[in-house]
């Protein structure tokens, strides 16, 4: 046993000076995080708000400019300008000037003041399917808000009182998220998301480089055993990987206002577990790969596919195929997306989520013990 | 020492990597004490005979004893008494050389003071104690290899398996290098040595000569030697190439080769005029024609000539 540890020893304190020598590693596993949560963060931004707007007032009097001045004010819509006719927008579209296109026809006033139908078009570019949506979402709320203030004032004129009219009010609470701000919804996931890339992409090369360069044939003839050899090589890791969770955490805090709501210890033991699982993943990748190259590839494959499309952290598991989403329960990042919303958004604590913590767990072992055997010693 | 029990015992020791046999059916037994010298054109197999003595290949068939345990069968009490030194230099080069020595004898289970002391005196011995603070990839070739060796020696091994330990190293890191050798021989090791030097072949106190994956000789370097037949001439001359092509084509001429600027022309009998008057016929001007002793060089081509023939 104590022989066993002083060998782990010597594999560390190795590791450490490996890394410590190659400023690329510790900027890869330090910088690069950093870097990958601000581009993330900003770059796979759900929120829309001033969305490029122009308008086209072919009525041209008091009632259209009150509708229209209900975009500019929303704070979804920025009006960029104004063009002249229907014809004009399809220009405006392909320029990307604007995305979306308010058409107030000629006639809406008099409408109005009838009492009929009064007829809005909102044209919506649709090469940007997110934002069309998004878009659309807000117009038709506008024109509801727009529809009852213009049939309020209408009734008002004739002398009605509609505040005793029956009407459903239906009102939709958000929890957790109230804002439904997309980067409180996406950090808890963006950092799985980056422990994933980091750790797999780290350790998928260690092993193939201690065989290239022929040290592991010295590994070989010495008492070391395989399991030693793979404690040794996580641990270093483990250790960088957690300060990559820190660093994450904190900036998340703090530049993204994201709430903290459970325990960090709940936190911390399931990314421990979850950093195992994806270093052991990496290792399974180093075992079996002839080359360097090669291991790099499926690395890169192997956390990048998963956890970006597989994890939830992002798109919603729900609607995908179910043979994916079967296939989502093999990579530790889903499970780990779930805790960590869970933890941060909810203030989960160990009971709640237990579930993905035993997959994890499972994991983190099954793929150890993989690696392991995996690992040939000897050549044959 | 006793000399009850060889070093190594190889019976039938074959490997093949795909449909190429590397190793085919050696069998070999190697004394303990003294320098086994493993002699051979490239890709003889003597890399892969020696990687499989180091447990590090597995055989595809045969066995082999190193101090009486099997390589297959008892890897893990082989390897505490074996050193291995690969062709490629195996050590790592961000680390310095204090690093690396001290790195490997941890995994071999050498204790702290042992360590300390071991590799104060192999640095010492080697010429390497004022660098021990240079990273092993800014070395020179030679302190590359004497680096290994000094890990190699950590663990203070019985038998060391070294695959062509001074290929690439200048004259001078060489020499040095086998003074290190006959040292550890002195002190009753037993040294595996794969070179495809001759002036080194001839320090062996026994060598075997490989090629297309078997054995074909065996012996001291004076048994080697002498299984040329006939006699060794130098010839000098300022248009050596001419002189080759005039010497080769004389009845009783058993071999010419080019030897540096000199001609050696191997004869069966010991008479030369015959080669002299052929150089004279063909206009190539000769200044010297005179016997020397066969040595290992020339042994070394008249022996692969033969395996070319056989």
């Amino acid at each position: 046993m104590n022989a066993s540890l002083t060998r782990i020893g010597a594999i560390v304190v190795k590791e450490f000076k490996h890394l410590i020598r190659d400023p690329r590693i510790l900027l890869a596993v330090l910088v690069t995080p950093i870097m990958q949560l601000l581009l993330f963060a900003y770059a796979i931004s759900f929120d829309v708000r001033d969305l490029s707007t122009v308008v086209v007032d072919q009525d041209q009097t008091p009632a259209s400019r009150t509708y229209l001045q209900s975009y500019t004010s929303s704070g979804f819509f920025k009006v960029v300008g104004s063009v002249d006719s229907v014809d004009a927008i399809d220009a405006v579209f392909q320029s990307s000037r604007a995305r979306v296109a308010v058409v107030v026809p000629a006639g809406f006033q008099e409408a109005v003041d009838r009492g009929d139908k009064a007829q809005v078009a909102v044209y919506v570019d649709g090469g940007d399917p997110n934002s069309a949506r998004i878009g659309q979402g807000y117009a038709v709320a506008l024109n509801q808000v727009a529809g009852q203030k213009i049939t309020a004032t209408w009734a008002a004129r004739q002398g009605l009182d509609l505040s005793q009219a029956g009407r459903l009010d239906v009102r939709v609470r958000t929890w957790y998220n109230p804002d439904r701000s997309s980067s409180i919804f996406l950090i808890p996931g963006l950092v799985v998301v980056i422990i994933m890339i980091v750790t797999v992409q780290q350790t998928a090369v260690t092993l193939v480089r201690e065989r290239a360069l022929g040290t592991q044939e010295q590994m070989t003839i010495s008492p070391l055993r395989k399991v030693e050899l793979m404690v040794g090589k996580l641990l270093p890791w483990t250790i960088l990987a957690f300060v990559d969770v820190v660093l994450i955490t904190l900036m998340g805090l703090t530049m993204f206002e994201v709430p903290l709501r459970g325990s960090v210890l709940v936190l911390a033991v399931s990314a421990a577990l979850f950093i195992f699982a994806s270093l052991g993943l990496g290792l399974i990748v180093s075992a079996i790969s002839p080359t360097l190259e090669t291991a790099n590839l499926i690395a890169m494959m192997l956390a990048f596919l998963p956890a970006f499309l597989l994890s939830g952290f992002a798109f919603p598991l729900d609607s995908i195929p179910l043979p994916l989403q079967w296939l989502s329960y093999l990579f530790p990042a889903r499970h780990m997306v779930d805790i960590s919303r869970a933890v941060f958004l909810k203030g989960a604590g160990f009971a709640e989520v237990s579930g993905p913590l035993g997959m994890l767990a499972v994991y983190a072992v099954v793929v150890l013990a993989l690696a392991t055997v995996l690992y040939g010693k000897r050549a044959r | 020492m006793t000399d009850s029990q060889p070093a190594v015992v190889a019976r039938g020791l074959t490997r093949a990597f795909g449909p190429l046999t590397a190793v085919a059916d050696v069998s070999l037994e190697i004394p303990e004490g003294g320098v086994f010298g493993l002699l051979g054109p490239d890709g003889a197999g003597k890399s892969t005979l020696i990687r499989m003595l180091a447990t590090v290949l597995v055989p595809t068939s045969g066995d082999a004893e190193v101090f009486g345990e099997s390589v297959t069968h008892r890897p893990g009490r082989v390897t505490p008494r074996i050193g291995y030194m690969s062709q490629k230099f195996a050590m790592y080069p961000d680390l310095t050389i204090a690093e690396n020595i001290n790195f490997f004898a941890t995994l071999r289970g050498v204790g702290k003071a042992d360590r300390r002391e071991r590799s104060a005196r192999l640095l010492e011995g080697m010429g390497l104690a004022e660098f021990a603070g240079r990273q092993a990839g800014r070395l020179s070739g030679g302190m590359k290899q004497k680096l290994m060796l000094a890990s190699t020696l950590m663990h203070e091994p019985d038998l060391l398996l070294l695959d062509e330990p001074t290929t690439g190293v200048d004259p001078v890191s060489r020499r040095e290098f086998w003074r290190i050798l006959a040292g550890l021989q002195r002190e009753g090791k037993t040294v595996l040595v794969a070179t495809p030097y001759m002036d080194e072949a001839e320090r062996c106190t026994s060598i075997a000569f490989m090629d297309e994956g078997v054995i074909t000789q065996r012996g001291t370097p004076d048994q080697i030697k002498a299984l040329v037949p006939g006699t060794l001439f130098e010839l000098v001359s300022p248009e050596p190439r001419a002189a080759l092509a005039a010497a080769g084509a004389v009845p009783g001429v058993a071999s010419a080769h080019l030897y540096g600027d000199v001609v050696r022309v191997l004869l069966s009998g010991t008479d030369a005029a015959g080669v002299a008057h052929a150089c004279a016929n063909a206009g190539v001007a000769v200044d010297s024609l005179r016997p020397v002793a066969i040595d290992m060089e020339a042994a070394f081509a008249f022996l692969a000539e033969e395996g070319e023939a056989a």
